[in-house]
């Protein structure tokens, strides 16, 4: 060998060792053979439902080829298959008409989610340390099944539970029957934000168990009571695009639109006049216009369709008489010559329709301010008319909650206990201490995708699918006029090694010793399956009646001396988690609030005479203090809110979700203390009150995208 | 004739939900910074809600006002940049040529809208978050500067298609990804050279104005006020 090819050859060795020690480790993995049906860099679109919220918008997934890192038969590889890369509203559902919310296009990372359990789990530290270890199918079923043959052995089935997120869908129905038939106890599906109280209102008013949905396109005049209605309540993607066709879908007729609430919302923002009135006063306005278009010189004839109008009121206790605008300015604190305007703008402006939903029917009266925007909406004769208030047909019945009053009570004899997309630990206010009440129960299994403040308690976890992945199906409960069903197919198949819940309940069923049988096969029979028709035990054969003798105003009841506790606290779903369960997509996170500019924290809103009052500044870290205990979280100087009132998002302050999640802010549910409307027994999550402290100055915990621009005149003077 | 496009926002309509917001990281491949570095005004949103309060409690109002690029006809990003990475197009975009940029960030410091960022870092995206990339689009890489591109690539997959078709391009075929999302309808696209384009009618409304229309930088993004009431 001369120089010159030891040079070479040196040259090559190492070139080649440096090559394979600096490669992408993705290229020593093994290649599946692809899937079959893949034409390379062209989309196709496929149905799905979201899953995000309750509206049930059906959505449309853009599908593309892509490389997969997954498990196949115990070895890792990459496999190039179909995958969902995009969602959009689907044009011809009803209720997404093509839209979709923030979160309903975020919740694709939910399939994509890096901390996303990726096959069954099997607890192996202490409860709660969040330690697990991966284990097979075989044996996680073999282990559920074990337990539940436990459970029947010592002729104890009634110590089973299920925890189930609240949803009208034929999943509920699947956990019901399972329950059913096992011989446990209903699952208990309980929303701490539910709408419960109007719920009952509607079925006492109008006959119908279920939320309304707004005729909104076609109104004149929209009057809401608190209702984030193009935010977080009820159907926001239906609700949007009937508004913007309210505002300007009509040529030369624009609807007016007024918002009564006493935090300004994103909905209260859109609105041409707010009016802010305080806490739990909502209903004596809406019956003080009831009394004015009754009464009042503004008084008309009724219009074809309208109920008489003497007897919207009938079913309160005195009437209409009492609410005069003198009283209603009294009580709310809208003065009298704003009351009369808004009546004769009621009279002149038809069709006009009244919204009520979010704080107002989060206090102790609830009952009585759903009652009396009913009795408007009546007076309005805007019940079933064009740009009015409908009820969205052939909506799934739910079997009425166990009492939402008291939830979780049951949990303290329960020896298994099955979880299926709830968190009962981070939406149950302190004093219920679910968490407590979880930690000692003998055996927990969940079909969480995450492991979140619940079920890092779990004993077994059996992942779920994703929602792309499953057979899903949904019929909207309201957003539409006409009836929304959708039933879809998965999108894609699954990337992990998680199985159907569905199918996976079925199975443990039929392997059970004394075998349970379920009335289908799989998931896909599931969806498709007609929907059960209803226990008879579980409805109340007649409609509910009013509270006898009739409702009557009664100043809301709050947890906390005044003089104590001098502030209402208003907790409110926030834009981007909702109620916290969709705080774990970074694309949410990131995304500054409609109303704050704020990205990755929690922080609570004042009033700025308030701050002012209290020395603080944006940023600037306050203790808030509730019976309940105390949080400590940066200040949001908020123009539009009362000074006696606190608002704070739900949504962060989870212990436990994600590397994206976990440990960031704090819940604001953990302030709320568990005081009912007595009706419904529904937590009136608006009725805490709480103390406020300066705690500290500014830590950079509060993020604002807009921090450096100047939208906040009430910082600067605006010459 | 060319296309010239532009886009008109409906301040009447918009809700300042956010939709937008994400649709746009979801089809643009715009990464997640994380806390530490949005803190340090290093969030990337092509697209914004931005928030103007104005009075007291009682008498507060609140007005939300959509900002993306507003892909302007004189537009002071262009002649700043040395490498030509920031240029004009035919159809009247705004282009930034990723591969051209150099980072010098002259652009954004000529921006007026603030609507240009910067990647300061490799983008991150643990797997299997990598799976939603939107294959059409590019990713951007450290030390360039990225914008709105007006959903470039849907542009040119819509002009694809119609001229496979051999047919022009509708009006309302072509819906960049916030539009496409907002259910208010308060987004509308088009081109401003069809004088009949939904576009053209609406920039043409009474209610119509630019954003900082006395700098004289053109832009083809028209604001539809809210009517006072």
């Amino acid at each position: 060998m001369d120089r010159r090819d030891f040079i070479k050859l040196t040259a090559v060795t190492g070139t080649s060792a440096a090559l394979a020690s600096c490669g992408n480790p993705e290229h020593q993995l093994i290649r599946f053979v692809p899937e079959e049906d893949i034409i390379p860099g062209i989309a196709a679109w496929k149905p799905s439902v979201c899953p995000v919220c309750s509206a049930g918008c059906a959505v449309n997934a853009r599908v593309m080829d892509a490389d997969i890192e997954t498990v196949r038969n115990g070895q890792r590889g990459v496999v190039r298959m179909n995958v969902a890369k995009k969602l959009e509203g689907l044009p011809k559902d009803p209720i997404s008409r093509g839209g979709l919310c923030a979160r309903g296009q975020a919740a694709i990372q939910m399939t994509y989610h890096p901390d996303r359990i990726v096959q069954p789990l099997k607890r192996e530290g202490a409860r709660g340390t969040g330690q697990f270890k991966p284990i097979g199918w075989d044996e996680a079923i073999a282990e559920l099944v074990s337990k539940l043959d436990a459970l029947a052995a010592s002729n104890d089935q009634k110590s089973l539970a299920i925890v189930a997120r609240p949803r009208r869908s034929r999943r509920s129905e699947l956990l019901a029957e399972f329950a059913r038939r096992f011989g446990g106890p209903p699952p208990i599906a309980f929303d701490l934000f539910g709408d419960d109280v109007l719920r009952r209102a509607n079925a006492i008013s109008f006959d119908h168990d279920q939320l309304p949905t707004f005729d909104l396109a076609r109104a004149r005049y929209v009057i809401s009571f608190g209702a984030d209605f193009l935010g977080t309540w009820n159907s926001p993607v239906a609700q949007n695009a009937a508004y913007g066709e309210m505002r300007q879908g009509r040529p030369g007729i624009r609807g007016r639109f007024v918002q009564v609430e006493s935090r300004m919302t994103t909905t209260g923002a859109s609105a041409d006049e707010w009016i802010p009135v305080k806490p739990g006063t909502e209903g004596v306005l809406a019956l003080g216009l009831v009394h004015l278009m009754n009464r009042g010189p503004e008084r008309t004839a009724p219009q074809a369709g309208a109920a008489s109008r003497t007897d919207a009121a009938r079913p309160f206790q005195g009437g209409d008489d009492e609410y005069t605008p003198q009283r209603v300015e009294q009580i709310t604190g809208v003065p009298v010559k704003r009351v009369e305007r808004i009546a004769k703008e009621l009279a002149d402006l038809r069709p006009a329709v009244a919204i009520v939903g979010g704080p107002p029917l989060a206090h102790t009266n609830a009952m009585f301010t759903a009652l009396a925007v009913n009795a408007l909406n009546t007076a309005l004769g805007s019940v079933n008319q064009p740009g009015g208030i409908f009820f969205t047909p052939g909506a799934a019945i739910q079997a009425p909650a166990s009492s939402p009053q008291t939830p979780y009570t049951s949990l303290g004899t329960t020896k298994v206990l099955l979880i299926d997309d709830a968190n009962p630990v981070y939406t149950s206010p302190t004093a219920w201490k679910v968490k407590d009440a979880i930690a000692n129960i003998p055996f927990i299994a969940s079909f969480a995708s995450f492991v979140d403040d619940t079920s890092v308690f779990a004993d077994l976890i059996l992942p779920d699918h994703s929602f792309l992945e499953s057979w899903v199906q949904s019929s909207a409960e309201s957003g539409s006029l006409e009836a929304a069903s959708t039933v879809a197919e998965p999108v894609m198949k699954p990337i992990h090694d998680t199985r159907a819940t569905a199918e996976v309940l079925i199975e443990v069923a039929g392997k059970l010793k004394a075998p349970v049988s379920l009335p289908w096969k799989d998931a896909e029979e599931l969806a498709k399956s007609a929907q059960l028709p209803a226990p008879s035990n579980q409805r109340p054969a007649t409609s509910p009646r009013p509270p006898a003798p009739g409702p009557r105003f009664e100043e809301p009841r709050f947890d906390g001396d005044a003089a104590q506790y001098p502030f209402h606290f208003l907790p409110y779903l926030s834009p981007a988690f909702g109620d916290g369960s969709s705080a774990h997509l970074p694309w949410l996170q990131e995304m500054p609030d409609p109303l704050t500019s704020a990205m990755w924290s929690s922080w609570v809103e004042m009033n700025p005479q308030t701050a002012q009052k209290l020395n603080v500044r944006d940023g600037d870290l306050v203790d808030l203090t509730s019976t309940q205990g105390t949080l400590r979280v940066p200040a949001v100087i908020f123009p539009g809110i009362a000074p006696d009132i606190v608002a704070m998002p739900v949504g962060q302050g989870h212990e436990h979700f994600t590397r994206y999640a976990s440990g960031r802010g704090a819940n604001a549910i953990s302030l709320i203390a568990p005081i009912a409307e007595p009706e419904t027994g529904a937590v009136a999550w608006a009725a805490t009150r709480v103390k406020v402290a300066r705690a500290a100055d500014a830590n950079g915990t509060l993020i604002l995208f807009a921090a450096e621009m100047r939208e906040r005149p009430h910082e600067y003077k605006v010459r | 004739m060319p296309h010239r496009w532009g886009m008109a926002v409906d301040l009447d309509r918009c809700t300042g939900c956010g939709a937008c917001v994400t649709a746009c990281h979801a089809e643009n491949n715009i990464p997640t910074v994380g806390d530490s570095q949005a803190a340090r005004g290093r969030a990337m949103h092509w697209i914004r809600v931005e928030r103007y309060w104005e009075g007291e409690y009682p008498d507060v109002t609140l007005k939300f006002r959509p900002v993306m690029c507003q892909q302007c006809d004189a537009a002071p990003c262009e002649p700043v940049c040395p490498t030509y990475a920031s240029h004009h197009t035919d159809e009247g975009l705004n282009a930034q040529i990723y591969n051209r940029c150099i980072g010098t960030r002259y652009c954004a410091n000529a921006c007026p809208y603030n609507v240009r960022f910067f990647d300061f870092f490799h983008p991150q995206w643990p797997k299997p978050l990598d799976a939603q990339l939107n294959p059409d689009v590019s990713v951007r890489e450290v030390g360039v500067m990225e914008k709105c591109t007006f959903c470039v690539q849907r542009i040119h997959a819509a002009a694809i298609d119609a001229k496979a078709a051999n047919r022009e391009l509708k009006d309302g075929e072509i819906q960049p990804a916030c539009v496409q999302s907002c259910s208010a309808k308060a987004l509308v696209f088009g081109d401003l050279n069809d004088p009949d384009s939904e576009v053209s009618k609406l920039s043409r409304s009474d209610r119509g104005h630019k954003l900082l229309d006395g700098l004289g930088t053109l832009p083809k993004v028209t604001y539809l006020n809210r009517p006072q009431a």
